[in-house]
């Protein structure tokens, strides 16, 4: 179905697929504190090549891979130039040193630290994001909810997490038919035949509608809940948290690594502090 | 001595936003074992009782309560909802909403995994409840992919945990189509039986509840108790009608026919009733009113015609070479079960999906080439939800948003609202506001709202999905009214087989992709083969018919016409 965005409701059957919602989180997490904790390209670099490594284990669909990682690409090279315009010599700052490229103008110059500080920027960010899409392609909702909750996230919180993607598909269903209901009495979304702003007003009339019966539903989702029980105990068990399967055992002590080295990393940084923020190899 | 199970004692409750009691001096005792009907118009506080029985009252609804209701040894009022839950388990009206988990499996265990039942044990608590519902082969699928019955299914196998005792149903069939709600109603009756529980279905579609046994029906009117009885005695009394309640039709046949009903027993069974005490009378009776033979073919003019249109679900689901024609002022019912083909149908009527191959025509013009909007002003299209097309706040601002986007003159505008308000019995209300509105007359602002751009055609889909007979009734003789007076052509897209019979001529049957019918309702519906094909279900009539001897599609051809002599008359 069309509306199920990049959402698997399915488990999968790769590795990263079968290991358990506990697990899956908690790599996802350790990853992302030491994509965030660290701007050192030796460290950097290998995640962002495992980060690759992940996505292609899952198979995921080429083509729609494909697109998510080109706009996401190209909204970085963005990102980099709208910093670069701003402020040309940024990198000087975080890096130490200064060697000029060439100049385009007397503001406007390329330094090897600022292209340095950009490479590092655009590797993190894209393994951060990459790791993301590995760690939603391989999740359902609902082990998401289990491996939140074995973090100790209040289950409230971690139900709130499934229910959004349990009813997001019934929602973008009622929006659809709202907005052809009102497309027959002679709304005109054709962006051809109208401008952006009176077609932002229509999307608003769709809207009513589509809030009064989303509230509708959200009330009797809640009697639905409070009747089999939600929130009756302090603590809760999943259907959907298989045990753990080889894979998991794997696992175990490599998050237990990673997790020694992020602290590790913060420690270092902590106690001495480095001169310049982001290291490089010709700067001593 | 049978063990009382549910005790309600001089119980009263109003909800806090109301001034008025809903429930009234409530006295009513429910034996373990038994299995209950609660029967009542819409808004006569059989939900309320329902919530009062699960404790959502007072635990979710806050309000007042006077007199006590006991449940399973508990006084209601000093429990707390989750110990209730652990004795009453609840499957409720809108099986959608109700579906919590992403898959089957998890839907079932959600209780469980409320209860922190450990996984292992869950698993096997959950197979055994998804076999009893018929489910255990679907336990990985997502709620997407589940039609409304599966779904039913699952939020039953859902509260079967924990030695529940009572089963309460709040209007189980209302999202069913007939085939689904009959297999729903035999489940039911199944684990009565099987598992040995307090079972009480809360439901206005007497009939469909009928199709198996209950041992005693409890009416409610106006938050007071009317009637506690067996199927029988209420069946012979006249209390249904005048409360505002379908009666089966195979009994309004009965009683068009003069029979002493004290004289039949099995009265709630169509199938098992016997009629030989009362075969002459219905013999004699049909014979004085046996309509002719000859079959008033419509001789309107041609408005729509649909040739060999093919359409590709790009799935394994496609309508294949569909043809037919529409013509003026016909009162079309568009009948089959939930996917068979009938919204696909209406959207390509109304230019929202386009036909792989085919042709449509509006009086000769090819709407094929014409937009969703110009289609709009031909073909008007009456969702089944009016919350979901409702987008202003003001009836008359409402019916205006058409003319309005159309581009329609200020004169030819303040023209077309005004009298698609009066053809509505809108007019005087023109300046109030759409919440305070009830369900019905918001239907009404929505074909109003569709009315006001002059279409030839309706296409009303489920213009009477969940409601009562007294509702049902007043939305379904407006469109008539809207049908004889002013001309208008209409398609009901429907599964309700009694509205087909009472207020449709003719009737096009969807089975899988194809056209299975389309011919006169009795015709239709008298014909076995096609109820069976199209997985309908067989109307009573049939079933009486055949017992009386009589050809069944003459038999219910007379039904309908002297049914509608009545209304007429009685107007």
């Amino acid at each position: 179905m069309e509306n199920r965005l990049f959402i698997n409701l399915k488990p999968g059957t790769t590795f990263l697929d079968r290991l358990t919602g506990k697990t899956k989180v908690r790599v996802f997490f350790v990853l992302i504190f030491l994509l965030i904790a660290t701007w050192d390209i030796r460290f950097i670099a290998p995640l962002f090549i495992l980060s690759i490594i992940g996505l292609v284990s899952i198979r995921p669909n080429a083509k729609k891979m494909t697109v998510a990682l080109i706009v996401i690409l190209l909204l970085n090279l963005f990102n980099l130039l709208l910093m670069f315009l701003v402020e040309p010599d940024y990198g000087l700052g975080v890096v130490g040193g200064s060697t000029v490229i060439f100049k385009i103008t007397d503001f406007y110059i390329v330094t090897k630290e600022t292209m340095w500080y950009f490479l590092v920027r655009l590797m993190k960010f894209m393994a951060t994001f990459i790791f993301s899409l590995t760690f939603i392609q391989c999740i359902t909702p609902s082990e998401m909810a289990a491996g939140l909750y074995s973090v100790k996230i209040p289950y409230k919180v971690c139900t709130i997490v499934s229910l959004a993607f349990r009813y997001i598909p019934d929602i973008t269903r009622d929006f659809n038919n709202i907005r052809i209901s009102l497309q027959a009495r002679g709304l005109e979304l054709d962006s051809k035949r109208t401008g952006i702003m009176t077609r932002l007003k229509q999307y608003i009339l769709i809207l009513a509608p589509l809030v009064i019966t989303s509230f509708d539903r959200v009330g009797m989702v809640a009697n639905a809940m409070d009747l089999r029980g939600f929130g009756k105990l302090k603590k809760r068990t999943y259907y959907a948290e298989h045990e753990d399967t080889k894979g998991d055992k794997i696992m175990a002590p490599i998050i237990l690594i990673l997790l020694a080295l992020f602290l590790g990393i913060v420690a270092c940084l902590i106690i001495w502090p480095p001169a310049f923020e982001v290291w490089c190899p010709w700067i001593k | 001595m049978p063990e009382p199970i549910i005790t309600f004692t001089d119980f009263s409750f109003r909800y806090k936003s109301q001034t008025e009691e809903t429930l009234k001096h409530i006295d009513l005792t429910i034996c373990k074992g038994e299995k209950i009907l609660i029967l009542g118009p819409s808004g006569c506080g059989k939900s309320t009782l329902g919530n009062c029985i699960n404790g959502l009252i007072p635990f979710s609804y806050d309000g007042e309560i006077k007199g006590s209701c006991i449940v399973a040894g508990l006084e209601t009022r000093k429990a707390n909802l989750f110990k209730l839950s652990s004795h009453v388990g609840t499957v409720q009206q809108d099986s959608d909403a109700q579906f919590i988990g992403l898959s089957v499996g998890e839907d079932i265990a959600f209780s469980l995994e409320n209860n922190a039942v450990p996984r292992n044990e869950m698993l096997e608590l959950v197979d055994r409840a998804a076999e009893t519902v018929d489910m255990e082969g679907h336990l990985k699928d997502v709620p997407y992919d589940l039609s409304g019955g599966q779904k039913q299914k699952v939020a039953l196998g859902g509260v079967l945990h924990n030695d529940v005792q009572i089963l309460l149903f709040d209007e189980p069939l209302a999202a069913l189509d007939p085939q689904m709600g009959m297999t729903a109603v035999d489940l039911i009756d199944r684990i009565h039986r099987e598992q040995d529980k307090t079972v009480i279905i809360i439901e206005h579609r007497l009939e469909d509840v009928l199709f198996r046994h209950v041992d005693r029906i409890i009416l409610i009117n106006d938050g007071t108790i009317a009637l506690d009885t067996t199927p029988d005695e209420l069946l012979r009394s006249d209390v249904l009608k005048e409360m505002g309640i379908r009666e089966p039709l195979y009994i309004s046949a009965l009683k068009n026919a003069g029979a002493d009903l004290s004289l039949l027993k099995d009265l709630e069974n169509a199938e098992a009733l016997d009629i030989s005490p009362v075969k002459n009378l219905i013999a004699e009776h049909f014979h004085k009113n046996e309509p002719s033979l000859e079959k008033l073919e419509s001789t309107g003019e041609v408005l729509v015609e649909v040739k060999d249109v093919s359409f590709d679900y790009g799935g394994d689901y496609s309508l294949d070479d569909m043809n037919f024609t529409i013509r003026e002022g016909e009162r079309i019912s568009v009948i089959g079960k939930n996917g068979a083909g009938k919204s696909t149908m209406a959207k390509l009527l109304t230019g929202i999906i386009r036909p792989k191959k085919g042709e449509i025509t509006f009086k000769g013009q090819n709407i094929l080439e014409m937009s969703i909007r110009e289609i709009g002003r031909l073909i008007g299209y009456v969702m089944q939800n009016p919350n979901q097309m409702i987008a202003k706040n003001i009836i008359k601002e409402e019916v205006e948003l058409a003319p309005r986007l159309n581009g329609f003159s200020k004169e030819e505008t303040d023209k077309n609202v005004e009298e698609a308000l009066r053809m509505c019995d809108l007019y005087p209300m023109r300046n109030w506001p759409i919440s305070v509105l009830s369900y019905g007359q918001k239907k009404r602002v929505t074909i109003a709202s569709i009315l006001c751009l002059k279409p030839d055609i309706l296409i009303v889909d489920e213009p009477t999905a969940g409601q009562d007979y007294r509702h049902y009734t007043e939305i379904m003789r407006f469109l008539e009214d809207l049908n004889r007076d002013y001309g208008i052509t209409i398609l009901f897209i429907t599964h309700d087989m009694h509205l087909a019979i009472e207020y449709t001529d003719r009737s096009i049957v969807f089975s899988d992709g194809n056209i299975l019918a389309d011919d006169y309702v009795y015709s239709v519906l008298s014909d076995k083969e096609t109820i069976k094909k199209a997985n309908l279900k067989e109307t009573s009539l049939v079933t009486l018919a055949e017992k009386a001897g009589i050809d069944p599609e003459k038999f219910i051809h007379a039904f309908i016409e002297e049914e509608r002599r009545q209304r007429t008359d009685g107007k």
